[in-house]
């Protein structure tokens, strides 16, 4: 055997490179040859939709570029040309800087919890070639989505610009170079987060924060208010994008090189170009060489963070809060016990919080506007009946209770809806224990309810405070959030029990599509009838110039009575499901 | 210490998939006081077996009993009386090992004082003193199987269902595990447990069952079993150990040929 070893040549680096892309690839042509049809049809979709979107990228860019080359424009608005000239500079950077964020995720999971970095490394292959591969593998599929929206760009600049041929395959390359670069620095940012932070922990607060701030940044648009965009904020903008083209930032370096191969000034774009891109391949090796390093000798595998002992903890004294006691007089154990670790889960798994802080940006934003705007209807034109926006003042009044239970609503279809499915594999300790279908659906539903109810009451007085409404409006309203929210709640978890899996990896595959779907769609209709029910007495008397709370009463009467059946019958008819729940078929 | 009632009992039980049948008409007992191995090549039918006997799974037909309860229709007092210890120790990755215990404390309906006690207790036999207040997922595999293990533990059962207790644990700790299955058996609770580790088996079980393809194949002490066994081997082989009539029932012995050969 050894003999047939010392006979086993060694590979080269690029032909194992090339083998492990191969793997790479394969993977992912299986994925899709075995994918369903429907799937399968989808991914087709998203490909032509992809070069639509190229398409329409990169006409757009010429166009709206060569606007702003037209020599009228310039009479109009002064010089644009440093603004244009700043176009590739701004791309670039933008591209070096979003692979360096997003390659580091991708580089967390490829190096640390993908699982087969010791499968590669213990394969009678180059150590640098397994290196490469991933840092391709992180690379490539970032750099494709950066070049969707940067390449129609540049070249639409260059199209614009009637910029010389050679700009084009430059573009490319110093594209390329600079994605090497990012994802270079990115594996050694990696090792040295790794190295204090453990690498699922990493990965938590990575996807913890990058859905928040997408979250946010794509909701902000709302508070913008671009009918009152001046002039001045126009050059402030221009101002502050023509400052990133400073001659002494390397980022522009190969922005300002592209811009003059464009315009044919061969020196500066052959100094700024070779300057650039050699720096940039100076950097993926350096940065490769070194990886290499610190992961081959286990720096990298070993963590530096000497945490303090913990003193293991003493019993807790039994003294507890009136509240706690009656708690324990109304709710059974295994009741609170459930609700209690349910709370600590989703706490602790930033995963979950990421889906549970997204209600509460929405909801922020959405009062916001609807604080600023007066909370009064819009009469537009004024052309409506005087009947119809009689209607609508009436109505206006309860708005409060509309962003309430919004958010709420947001809550529930992650609490309630995936209320069952979050236990996952663990589903087996609630299963094997001595707890009634009972117990554990009541369980879920105070999981789902108390804080959705929580935060639509706190939303509501909130509202109800900034409006200076009536203590009358807020005795009203209260209730009716409380059991619109409980009825929801019942509607959410039935569909949740229903399309429940227990068997995920990742927490968006919690929940089957189909019928979560369908009680999105369930409890959007409730809330409309529910809320009609609540509201139509109270607008019809308020039409009538009739007393107000006997509509009020009404409405709570025969509102309540629908949400509080929406809340008890959709689980009851489920019941018989939940003990089949984790058994694989 | 055996008691004259079985503590588990399975009668004619089935689970089908479809076509498939992965337990076909499975009966035995399981008495207090007794260990009771269950043995089967992979794919057999062990952990469907065993999930039906915890009350995971729902039978196609027959019944189980566990502490003289109908697990389908007295579930709740069926589980009360068991504990169960899967093969694969899912718990909550994100909560201590004190929560855990805690919360399955309150799961099975204990008083609060009682379970503050025993938690301490618990930690302090499976070396999980200092990890205690750590969250689950910064175990190692063997620590969460300890985990799983005091959870099961934690109110006492009188039946303890155990799939492979002892994979993924060092020497020391599957000693640990063995010792107190040992003396729980001794203070009357029934035993069962699943185990590819046939000197396992052989040295800790009162009596062993043999699943293969669904079907219990054999079922008796190790003396039994051998009895059987010699029936069942080749012409003139001697059939001594666990290992022997395990291959020879379940039709693996043509495995150590080839290993032989290869050799």
């Amino acid at each position: 055997m050894s003999l047939q070893a010392a006979e086993h040549p060694m590979p080269g680096l690029w032909p194992v490179v090339w083998k492990l892309l191969r793997l790479r690839w394969l993977i992912t042509y299986n994925g899709f040859r075995r994918a369903s049809l429907r799937r399968k049809i989808g991914m087709l979709f998203l490909v032509v939709l992809i070069l639509a979107f190229l398409g329409f990228v990169f006409f757009i860019s010429w166009f709206l570029l060569g606007f702003l080359r037209s020599p009228r424009l310039a009479e109009v608005a002064g010089n644009v040309k440093p603004l244009l000239d700043s176009v590739p500079v701004l791309a670039v950077s933008a591209a070096f800087l979003g692979i360096l964020i997003t390659s580091f995720g991708v580089l967390l999971q490829a190096l640390y919890l993908s699982g087969d970095m010791d499968f590669l490394l213990s394969a009678p292959v180059p150590i640098r070639a397994v290196f490469i591969t991933k840092l391709l593998q992180a690379v490539l599929p970032n750099f494709g989505l950066i070049c969707l929206f940067v390449l129609p760009l540049l070249f639409g600049l260059g199209a614009a610009g009637g910029y010389n041929f050679l700009y084009y395959p430059l573009v490319l390359i110093v594209l390329a170079a600079m994605a090497l670069a990012a994802a270079g620095l990115s594996s050694l940012m990696v090792m040295f987060v790794v190295r204090v932070f453990p690498a699922r922990r990493v990965a938590e607060v990575l996807g913890f924060a990058g859905a928040i701030i997408s979250f946010a940044c794509s909701q902000s648009g709302q508070l913008f208010r671009f009918g009152q965009f001046s002039q001045g904020q126009a050059d402030q903008a221009i101002q502050m994008a023509t400052r990133f083209n400073a001659p002494w930032s390397p980022l522009s370096w190969a922005g300002r090189g592209l811009v003059a191969l464009g315009e044919r000034q061969w020196l500066p774009a052959g100094g700024f170009l070779i300057i650039s891109v050699g720096l940039a391949v100076l950097i993926f090796g350096i940065a490769l060489t070194t990886a290499e390093r610190l992961y081959y000798t286990g720096w990298a595998s070993i963590q530096n963070n000497r945490r303090r002992k913990k003193a293991p903890k003493v019993a807790r004294l039994a003294v507890e809060r009136p509240t706690g006691k009656l708690a324990r007089r109304f709710i059974p154990p295994a009741v609170r016990a459930i609700a209690v670790k349910d709370y600590y889960v989703l706490r602790r798994d930033l995963r979950n919080m990421s889906q549970l802080v997204t209600p509460l940006i929405f909801g922020i934003i959405y009062a916001v506007v609807f604080l600023r705007g007066g909370g009064q209807p819009s009469l537009g034109r004024g052309e409506a009946p005087a009947l119809f926006n009689e209607i609508m003042k009436n109505l206006f009044v309860y708005i409060n209770v509309g962003i309430s239970l919004f958010v709420g609503w947001m809550l529930l279809s992650r609490l309630g809806g995936m209320g069952f499915s979050q236990e996952g594999k663990n589903y087996w300790m609630l299963k094997a224990a001595p707890v009634s279908v009972a117990q554990l659906v009541m369980a879920k539903f105070l999981v789902a309810y108390l804080p959705a109810l929580i935060l639509g009451w706190a939303f509501l007085l909130v509202i109800s405070l900034v409006q200076r409404s009536g203590f009358s409006l807020l005795l009203f309203t209260l209730p009716v959030v409380a059991l619109c929210i409980a009825g929801n709640a019942g509607l959410n978890l039935s569909f949740g029990i229903l399309g429940a899996n227990m068997n995920w990896e990742d927490p968006r595959q919690m929940q089957r599509g189909a019928i979560g779907c369908l009680g999105a769609l369930f409890s959007v209709i409730y809330m409309g009838v529910s809320l009609a029910l609540f509201f139509i007495p109270t607008v019809i008397l308020a039409l009538f110039k009739l007393p107000v709370p006997v509509g009020q009463l009404s409405g709570l009467l025969v509102g309540g009575t629908f949400s509080l059946a929406c809340a008890a019958l959709p689980l009851w008819l489920v019941r018989k499901r939940v003990p089949l729940l984790g058994e694989s078929s | 210490m055996t008691t004259s009632n079985p503590l588990i009992e399975t009668r004619a039980l089935v689970k089908r998939y479809g076509d498939k049948t992965v337990v076909d008409q499975v009966s035995f007992e399981v008495y207090g006081g007794e260990i009771f191995g269950f043995l089967g090549p992979n794919g057999a039918g062990k952990t469907t077996t065993i999930k039906m006997i915890a009350g995971l799974l729902q039978p196609t037909s027959g019944s189980v009993k566990v502490g003289g309860y109908d697990v389908q229709k007295q579930p709740i007092l069926a589980k009360a009386a068991s504990g169960y210890v899967p093969d694969e120790p899912n718990l909550y990755p994100k909560l201590t090992a004190r929560e855990l215990l805690r919360f399955v404390g309150d799961l099975y309906g204990l008083d609060r004082t009682q379970v503050e006690r025993r938690i301490p207790e618990l930690l302090r036999l499976f070396d999980l003193e200092q990890a205690g207040d750590d969250t689950i997922d910064t175990y190692s595999h063997g620590m969460q199987q300890k985990t799983a293990l005091a959870a099961a533990l934690v109110h006492d059962p009188k039946v303890l269902v155990l799939d492979e207790p002892t994979v993924g644990l060092d020497p020391k700790s599957a000693r640990l595990i063995k010792d107190i299955l040992r003396q729980m058996a001794e203070r009357g609770a029934a035993l069962f447990l699943s185990t590819h580790i046939l000197e396992i088996a052989e040295r800790m079980c009162d009596r062993i069952g043999i699943i293969n393809q669904g079907r219990l194949i054999a079922v008796g002490s190790m003396d039994e079993l051998r009895a059987l066994g010699k029936g069942s081997g080749e012409q003139g082989q001697v059939v001594g150990s666990l290992e022997d009539i395990f291959l020879g029932l379940t039709g693996g012995a043509e495995y150590a040929e080839i290993a032989e050969v290869l050799r």
